[in-house]
């Protein structure tokens, strides 16, 4: 059940392997957004293969297909409604928690498919963490709240070094280090969000799913979390929900645009996507012309 | 359609924007709110009313020389108050200390009172011993089984389970219809053979200051700002209950009660005053408050008592509380009745919570919520509301048929009125939890599976932390409902007086609602029919305030904490 913690030298070597097996096309040809020369260029840890999601008979997500990269960040843009939140929960199995939500193609982490009859959704999610659109952390204090998924893993040792080390990784040690017992709704809506990032990374999971992290924030707590999602991609593999084509624009490798109907319009470096968009409807919609 | 909105008419310009019109809706919305108040007032009123009817009735107040009631007000009731206000003006948080502390106090002679009769009075101090010991033994033995094959399946922890719970708890006993012997002795019995057995203080300091202890290290261990190290605090209260035993034996006091007040009052105003002083050292000055109270109480009974200023001739008195019933009005007393409500509301909460909240977390968290097993369980749902209406009456039969007719107990016995009226209140509790349950929010149980929690630990760890305190309230109220329940009692045979309090929760027992309804059917005298009802009464409505108070408690605590 306990899954080994990944080694960051041995996937810094993989990438750059990956770099000179497949050159992403195009990359070299902006200049403009983060990491464009690399974006798209490590081996894809999540791969969708015409993922299809019906709640009862309606459809809310049209054979999706796409490669999530590993140890970027990929951004999901897109009207209201389209299914992003959708194809998240998917990647997760969260979609399990709903009864009227069938799944209908194939969805592969590191190869395997999640909704193979041997996979565990509740291994799968130690892995798979989720940072949700509402801040959401437990009545309980900031140090247990951090601890709670370890804890429910069942491995305490050094638990105190691991709740600071996560505090630290989501940059709200320094304001809530001398609090630790406090509640965690005591906290600043900007803080509450870290802390559950924090949570989240306590259990060193190998990917993080975001739904639009700060949508509840104000422009400082959110520059704080995108600070924040920059730093996470060198350990981990962030997908994030946004509605702010800035904040896509502004920390994400690659980016997803879904439109109504649950389609993935386009898929491609961010740089890309903003730059020089292939699909008109993409362009209308970035550029505000609709959505 | 009379609106707040200035849209005002062309033809009056002169109206400005800020009054006019909504006074119509305004006088509505005020003779709306002095309806519901009235209602709310005319409910409060009522039940104060009889209470008083009752409480004169059981007292008696205007029997006793008017220099009593003088001498009280003036020692007991002015600096009461007195200190009350000025405290309040000068110090609120210390106020609060007081009163909390106040309010320890007699919460803790209530669970005290409680123990000393189910420990103590019913079973026995060793007896209590001896099962403690025998249940810490298969508990220690679990855990070590537990540490060992730290992977065991759920199926082996249980088979651990109940080997344990039968060898040192139930033991393998005789089944009388069947004509077996009995197999196996729990180990307890074992303990209540053995050559050194302790003495009855000591049998209770022993057990009881340990639970306390580790309860108290508990809270101190989660406030990190007392640095008071956990073993220290355990120690503590290991020592103090032997010593309150010790000295309560040498002075010739009642050694065991002296250690269950010690557990019950001394250990948790302790813990609190630490916290107190730990957190807002000037608010101990609180402690003025209960200090008043309590001095002005002894002063004015021991003024009255020296001076002979003659006392109400009251019914409810200590004699009425400890003795059983008799012919004589002026002898007659509840223990027994009182005795047998205390065992039976034991078994009553120790058989409905387990199964109501059990069920309840079934029916929200697991139940199926499509196809016709979601139909069936929808069914349930709406059923179990049903259920909550079904006239108590019924109930007794049901205890009679099933209880006692099927499964086989003994007629008029406590288990049977327990299970009964656990089965009475069994709808109750499950809405409440249910209720309790689902007003935990869905982000909560989102987050917890989203970071790889099973069912059981979002369960375990999320929902029902959050929920316990409604649950708990609701239980408590329909434990309310249950101590006051006369008519099940009726049908499963219930003794209408005994003269000797049950033994057990296996003997013959009659509760408090039966022995007064007996006094005023049975009794043509006045006596009976005024005095000695009301003081049963009153007996009664202070037991169901006790416990609708804790239910308050439980629910304010709760709701500062979110
Ligand atoms: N639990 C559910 N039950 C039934 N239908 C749902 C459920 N969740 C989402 N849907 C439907 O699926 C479609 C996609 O919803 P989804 O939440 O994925 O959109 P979204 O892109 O995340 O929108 P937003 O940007 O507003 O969050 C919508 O039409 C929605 O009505
Ligand atoms: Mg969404």
């Amino acid at each position: 059940m306990a899954h080994e913690p990944m080694e960051p030298s041995e996937s810094d070597t993989d990438s750059a392997t990956e770099t000179l097996i497949s050159p992403s096309p195009g990359s070299e040809a902006l200049d403009a957004g983060r990491l464009a020369t690399d974006a798209g260029t490590t081996e894809p840890v999540i791969q969708a293969r015409d993922v299809s999601v019906y709640y009862n008979d309606d459809r809310a997500l049209n054979s999706v297909t796409m490669d999530i990269p590993k140890n970027r960040v990929t951004a999901m843009v897109g009207p209201s409604g389209c299914g992003k939140s959708t194809f998240l929960r998917c990647i997760n199995r969260m979609n399990d928690l709903i009864d009227a939500a069938r799944v209908e193609g194939e969805l592969l982490f590191e190869g395997k498919n999640v909704y193979d009859d041997d996979v565990d959704p509740v291994v799968l999610r130690r892995r798979i963490g989720m940072v949700f659109q509402a801040p959401n952390p437990f009545p309980k204090s900031i140090y247990d709240n951090v601890a709670y998924g370890p804890k429910i893993q069942g491995d305490t040792r050094n638990l105190d070094e691991r709740v600071e080390r996560a505090l630290k990784g989501a940059a709200l040690w320094d304001e809530v280090k001398d609090q630790l017992d406090s509640s965690g709704l005591d906290l600043s809506g900007g803080q509450q969000q870290r802390l559950c990032i924090a949570r989240a990374i306590a259990v060193d999971p190998d990917v993080i799913l975001m739904d639009e992290p700060a949508s509840a924030l104000d422009p400082v707590a959110t520059s704080k979390i995108e600070d924040l999602i920059a730093d996470l991609a060198e350990e981990y593999t962030v997908v994030i929900v946004t509605h702010n084509m800035q904040q896509a624009a502004r920390i994400s490798d690659k980016t997803a645009v879904f439109l109504t109907g649950g389609n993935l319009a386009e898929f491609d470096d961010t740089a890309k996507i903003f730059e020089n968009p292939e699909n008109q409807e993409v362009e209308d919609y970035i550029t505000g012309k609709f959505g | 359609m009379a609106t707040e909105t200035p849209d005002v008419p062309a033809d009056s310009e002169e109206q400005a924007w800020w009054g006019g019109e909504s006074s119509v809706s305004r006088i509505r919305g005020v003779a709306f709110e002095y309806t519901t108040l009235f209602a709310t007032l005319f409910g409060i009123l009522m039940v104060a009313i009889l209470l008083i009817y009752v409480s004169v009735d059981a007292i008696e107040p205007f029997t006793a020389d008017p220099v009593w009631h003088l001498t009280f007000f003036g020692l007991f009731v002015v600096p009461s108050v007195t200190t009350w206000v000025v405290l309040g003006r000068v110090n609120p948080t210390a106020r609060t200390v007081g009163s909390n502390t106040f309010g320890m106090i007699l919460g803790g002679l209530f669970v005290a009172a409680g123990l000393v009769i189910v420990i103590v009075k019913t079973y026995g101090s060793i007896a209590w011993f001896a099962v403690s010991i025998s249940v810490a033994i298969g508990a220690a033995a679990f855990y070590g089984y537990l540490q060992k094959r730290p992977r065991m399946n759920i199926i082996e922890q249980a088979a651990v389970f109940v080997a344990l719970a039968i060898l040192t708890v139930t033991g393998i006993p005789a089944i009388e219809p069947l004509g077996t012997p009995e197999l196996l002795s729990p180990i307890w019995a074992f303990i209540l053979v053995a050559p050194f057995i302790p003495l009855e203080w000591t049998a209770l300091a022993v057990t009881l200051g340990p639970l306390a202890g580790a309860i108290a290290a508990r809270r101190v261990g989660s406030d990190r700002e007392i640095e008071t190290p956990w073993t220290v605090v355990l120690g503590a209260v290991v020592a103090g209950s032997l010593a309150a035993g010790a000295i309560a034996a040498t002075l010739g006091w009642n050694a065991e009660a002296a250690v269950v007040i010690f557990v019950t009052i001394a250990v948790p105003i302790g813990i609190y005053l630490d916290g107190v002083r730990t957190h807002d050292p000037s608010a101990i000055v609180g402690l003025v408050f209960p200090a008043v109270v309590i001095g002005g109480l002894v002063a004015a009974i021991v003024t009255t008592e020296t001076l002979g200023f003659a006392r109400p001739d009251a019914w409810l008195d200590w004699g009425f509380l400890t003795s059983v019933h008799s012919r004589t009005a002026e002898d007659a007393g509840i223990y027994p009745a009182l005795v047998g409500s205390v065992l039976m509301i034991l078994v009553i909460a120790a058989s409905a919570f387990p199964v109501g909240v059990g069920a309840a977390i079934y029916l929200e968290e697991y139940a199926p919520n499509s196809g016709w097993l979601g139909q069936l369980v929808r069914l349930i749902k709406i059923n179990i509301g049903n259920l909550a209406g079904v006239p108590s009456v019924v109930y007794g039969m049901l205890g009679l048929a099933l209880i006692i007719r099927f499964i086989g107990l003994p007629l008029g016995t406590v288990i049977v009125g327990g299970f009964t009226i656990g089965l009475l209140i069994l709808p109750i509790v499950i809405i409440s939890a249910q209720e309790a349950i689902r007003a935990v929010p869905d982000s909560m149980r989102q987050a917890s599976y989203g970071m790889g929690a099973t069912r059981w630990q979002t369960t375990r760890n999320v929902v029902l932390p959050q929920a316990m305190p409604g649950i708990l309230t609701g239980t408590i109220l329909a434990l309310g409902r249950a101590i006051g329940e006369t008519a099940p009692l009726i049908l499963i045979g219930a003794a209408t007086t005994i003269y000797r309090p049950p033994g057990g929760i296996f003997s013959k027992f009659s509760a408090m609602p039966k022995q007064i309804h007996s006094w005023v059917v049975n009794y043509p005298q006045a006596d009976f029919r005024y005095g000695v009802m009301a003081a049963g009464v009153v007996t009664l409505l202070v037991v169901l305030l006790g416990m609708n108070a804790a239910a308050i408690i439980i629910r304010n605590k709760y709701q500062r904490n979110q």
